[in-house]
């Protein structure tokens, strides 16, 4: 009896002693779409958020903190968006929201604001950080409007007065650009000659090639994903107008999907990315290739902008809660993570080596006003099967004036 | 010129809608049954050619033929485990069941690489196309075209002078005189879920190889040929490549001068081609309830 009771107490204390070894747990969540449409997109994005997570609770990131990180697939359905969102604020009270489609993330608007609950989603529609119920909405990079713009605005640089067509997804996503772009049009003396919509399944752009070829489009701005784009592409070299119709497109129009797809048709199509390539040499790429060998990741998961961009928002989520930990006497809750998502600016913005910084040398910063993370960009080119950069970082000055005209 | 090219592009594409809309006349036509997993055997089909050809490691045209032999045989498999047991009952039942069937068949892909992201076959094809007189063709486009065209032969010889075509049709038209003049009613329809499967596949290839390999964009294929089965007659294999090419240009048309006009009176953005089949259906049916080549029943009381 004696021995059972000592026995009994030292596995106790043994249990007692693993739970404050490994300290509270807090929890983040994702959802998003790791099958179904835009999965492309979303599967590499939740595999560099499962990776950024393991690394940092392998690392111990936060001290005394296990990260219980919660990636669920909603297979880019609205009702399985909120579904999983409100399962979590019931049960496991998630410290920080990582989100993923536009659709679903403007219509979550409402509830993320009564919650308070901070939310970093994939999608960079601006409404997200619109009024109302933009509060707790933060961009990690450069919105899709603001991309596009920026592409407006180096097409000025060579040439003015162009023609330029918009070539965008059929849904709030693709359509988040178009009045944007209208209005940077106007200002730089630019026409748009022609919107157009266009999903998955274009089997064939012929029609619509020679439509924007006979409106006089010497520009297709694409706001899409890489599959409808690369079939644009492929048309266009076999009609002969990619010597006439010059390509470019926003941030998930592009990376090695768009190579893979569209083959030598992709050569010169150019990309506005907040996000370092895979060849270069930053702290954030040279993490992201130890982690990909680290927990096995296929070459295509690795090659991906999105395992980029997933990291990229886990990292931001990360260092918030770490952050909050530090500053709150090691409260991590909605409220403290916020404050530390605001206060993430000037000495004390964030540099994970994973997207561009603008002249200022700065990464992330975000502010109460400010919900952008990333503010640089770059256009880059295909040239010899690869994305490279050929502008510097910069941001669209232009863009801030067509937001708030 | 652009009328022609619009007008060839047009047939191209309705070429991969017969091709996916073949599989769907064929159960019909042989069980009265609308095959809502018919997405699911193109994508697995392609998935498969695919798989044999990069994992495996064969040459991409065997791959791509063992593949159509494997959804073939999938077919055929299906209809054993699933289908056969609701032979004589309702109708409904046996739609239900190709519903489910989709679902489960949805879920399994997920399990596999092909769940998520894009896939290319390894190049088979020159690239560009054929330029003829300055219309231009793509050489998946062409393989489309010749694949409907051979399938189109086939089957046309089959349905009428073969045995076990003119079985089919007996079983279409009615299940227990079939029977009760000795047709075997299940192999029938073991056998029409296995060609459905072989014309799956081949659909699948062909849009594999003009815009990649996506699991939810191969499924949507398989929806988007609902139009052009009604609007050729669910039972007609030439009222599937008619129905087929019709909505092809009709896409291409809409998107060439249609969109234009819209954009004229500020209906901006296009689009036009995903509503026009519909709309043109919609007409059509007012007129031909049982589509262009569907058979009319006429039920005496």
């Amino acid at each position: 009896m004696k021995r059972a009771m000592t026995l009994a107490l030292a596995v106790t204390i043994g249990l007692l002693g693993l739970v404050l070894a490994q300290g509270r747990t807090v929890t983040l969540l994702w959802s998003g779409a790791i099958t179904g449409p835009t999965s492309d997109v979303g599967g590499p994005y939740a595999a560099g958020i499962e990776d950024y997570c393991r690394y940092a609770n392998e690392q111990r990131l936060i001290p005394n903190v296990t990260l219980n990180c919660i990636v669920r697939d909603d297979q880019y359905q609205n009702p399985n968006t909120q579904r999983i969102l409100e399962e979590a604020l019931d049960r496991s009270k998630p410290a920080i929201y990582l989100g993923y489609s536009t659709g679903a993330m403007l219509q979550l608007k409402p509830l993320i604001q009564e919650v308070k609950l901070p939310t970093i989603p994939a999608s960079a529609h601006i409404g997200l950080i619109d009024p109302p119920n933009n509060q707790y909405f933060f961009l990690p990079v450069s919105s899709y409007s603001e991309q596009v713009v920026a592409l407006m605005e180096y097409i000025n640089r060579s040439e003015k007065n162009a023609r330029i067509a918009l070539v965008v997804n059929p849904s709030p996503f693709g359509r988040a650009v178009v009045d944007h772009a209208r209005r940077a049009a106007q200002r730089l003396g630019q026409t748009i000659v022609d919107v157009r919509e266009v999903g998955g399944g274009n089997l064939d752009n012929t029609a619509l090639l020679r439509a924007l070829d006979a409106a006089g489009a010497q520009y297709i701005i694409h706001q899409n994903v890489a599959g409808p784009v690369a079939n644009i592409l492929k048309d266009a070299k076999r009609l002969g107008l990619d010597r006439k119709i010059k390509q470019m497109g926003a941030v998930y129009t592009g990376g090695s999907d768009l190579i893979r797809l569209a083959g030598d048709a992709a050569e010169g199509y150019l990309w506005a990315s907040s996000y370092y390539t895979l060849d270069e040499n930053t702290p954030g790429i040279a993490l992201q290739r130890q982690l990909a060998t680290r927990y096995n990741r296929s070459a295509d998961i690795l090659n991906s902008t999105n395992y980029t961009a997933g990291m990229l928002a886990a990292a931001i989520a990360i260092e918030a809660m770490k952050r909050a930990a530090q500053r709150f006497s090691g409260r991590i809750d909605n409220d403290t993570v916020y404050q530390s998502i605001i206060g993430m600016n000037g000495p004390n913005a964030f540099k994970p080596g994973f997207a561009v910084s603008t002249k200022a040398g700065i990464e992330i910063d975000f502010t109460r006003s400010e919900q952008t993370g990333a503010e640089g960009l770059r256009v880059l080119e295909v040239r010899g099967g690869k994305f490279v950069p050929i502008t510097d970082p910069f941001t669209s000055a232009l863009f801030r004036q067509v937001r708030n005209p | 010129m652009d009328l022609a090219q619009n007008l060839i592009s047009g047939v191209a594409v309705g070429c991969i809608y017969a091709l996916a809309a073949l599989g769907f006349v064929l159960i019909y036509k042989s069980s009265r049954v609308i095959n809502f997993a018919n997405g699911q055997l193109i994508a697995i089909g392609a998935f498969l050619a695919y798989a044999l050809a990069v994992w495996v490691g064969l040459p991409v045209l065997l791959a791509m033929l063992l593949a159509m032999l494997l959804t073939a045989g999938l077919g055929f498999l299906v209809e054993r485990f699933f289908l056969r047991r609701l032979v004589g009952q309702p109708i409904i039942s046996v739609i239900m069941v190709t519903i489910g069937l989709a679902s489960v068949l949805d879920g399994l892909m997920y399990l596999t690489p092909f769940g998520s992201g894009n896939f290319t076959f390894p190049q088979f094809l020159p690239p560009g196309g054929l330029n003829l007189g300055g219309v231009s063709i793509s050489y998946p486009q062409l393989l489309a075209i010749g694949f409907t065209v051979v399938f189109l032969l086939i089957f046309g010889w089959f349905f009428q002078r073969s045995i076990l075509g003119i079985a089919m049709r007996a079983v279409a038209d009615d299940q227990m005189a079939s029977m009760s003049l000795g047709v075997s009613v299940e192999k029938v329809f073991a056998l029409a879920w296995a060609v459905a499967g072989l014309a799956a596949a081949s659909a699948g290839i062909v849009v594999g190889a003009v815009s990649g390999l996506n699991q939810d964009g191969l499924i949507a294929i398989g929806l988007a040929v609902f139009p052009a089965v009604i609007l050729g007659g669910l039972d007609s294999v030439p009222g599937a490549v008619v129905g087929g090419i019709v909505i092809g240009i009709l896409q291409s048309l809409s998107t060439a001068y249609l969109d234009g006009l819209l954009a004229q009176v500020g209906l901006v953005g296009g689009g036009s081609q995903y509503a026009v089949p519909f709309v043109v259906l919609l007409i059509m049916l007012w007129f031909k309830p049982h589509g262009l080549f569907g058979t009319e029943e006429i039920e005496r009381v």
